[in-house]
């Protein structure tokens, strides 16, 4: 221990530290166009399903597929990132909890309206149900993030604040 | 929980931020640290010298594609030293019965 470091001094450090820590948190969250571009995809795959064209689909599949691969390597591990978060430590369990939560109900929530609408022998249920699994994206996404920010913010070693 | 150990290496404000923004990190760019602590090449290499020479951080670097780019890793002794550090922080904090919210600093 340091008998020269006064409380004032320390908590200062301390506040400096947090600052630091929730600047990173905040450059590695996904950002708000990562949503609305795979939900525009998704949109664009469920249109193709709908119009029942093989050389549609043919086409549409692997890009939607190669897309949202691509998208979400470069999020995850590519140029884009600067920086790679600690997440054993700062996601936890709670966290990828969370990502998988949303994960299902988002897939749940597609494949449900779109057996519904079929089922129902409405007209464009691929289209119908992708642009609600598209408005769960665009508005769950955000939501997400900044549920994993506090998650993140709440596991620093300096805790929340 | 963890027993605090006050380190003056880490202590210096430049060398804090740094372990700082690497302790939520499992590795940055030299560049993101850069812009994180406000930092010219030059200071914040030398910043990282010290640091490594004591064992506290991990220099790479390698390519991605042909442009060339140098990370940089917080070690185990550097997390353990920076743990201990904010550990030691917060009791001489909690010694004093003050609060640590940052809008009191």
């Amino acid at each position: 221990m340091n008998p020269d470091v006064q409380p004032d001094e320390a908590a200062s450090a301390l506040s400096a530290v947090r600052r630091q820590q929730e600047q990173v948190i905040n450059a590695v969250l996904v950002p708000g166009w990562y949503w609305w571009v795979i939900a525009a995809l998704a949109v664009g795959l469920g249109a193709a399903v709908d119009s029942h064209r093989e050389a549609v689909l043919a086409i549409t599949i692997p890009v939607f597929a190669v897309a949202v691969a691509v998208l979400t390597a470069a999020m995850i591990f590519g140029g884009y990132r600067r920086a790679q978060v600690r997440s054993t430590d700062l996601l936890g369990p709670r966290g990828a909890l969370r990502i998988m939560v949303f994960v299902w109900l988002l897939v749940g929530t597609i494949l449900g309206a779109a057996f519904a609408l079929r089922a129902g022998h409405l007209r464009y249920p691929g289209t119908i149900a992708t642009a609600i699994g598209a408005a769960v994206l665009v508005a769950g996404g955000p939501v997400l993030m900044r549920s994993l920010r506090g998650i993140m913010l709440s596991n620093r070693p300096t805790g929340p604040q | 929980m963890i027993a605090g150990r006050f380190d003056e290496l880490i202590h210096a404000p430049t060398r804090l931020s740094i372990v700082s923004l690497l302790a939520a990190t499992e590795w940055a760019d030299f560049s993101f640290v850069r812009d994180g602590v406000g930092l010219s090449d030059s200071a914040l290499s030398k910043q990282l010298t010290t640091l490594e020479q004591a064992g506290y951080v991990e220099i790479r670097k390698g390519f991605v594609g042909k442009r060339p780019r140098t990370s940089v890793k917080l070690s185990g002794a550097g997390r353990k030293a920076f743990t201990q550090h904010v550990a030691a922080l917060q009791e001489i904090v909690a010694r004093s019965g003050a609060s640590v919210l940052p809008s009191q600093v």
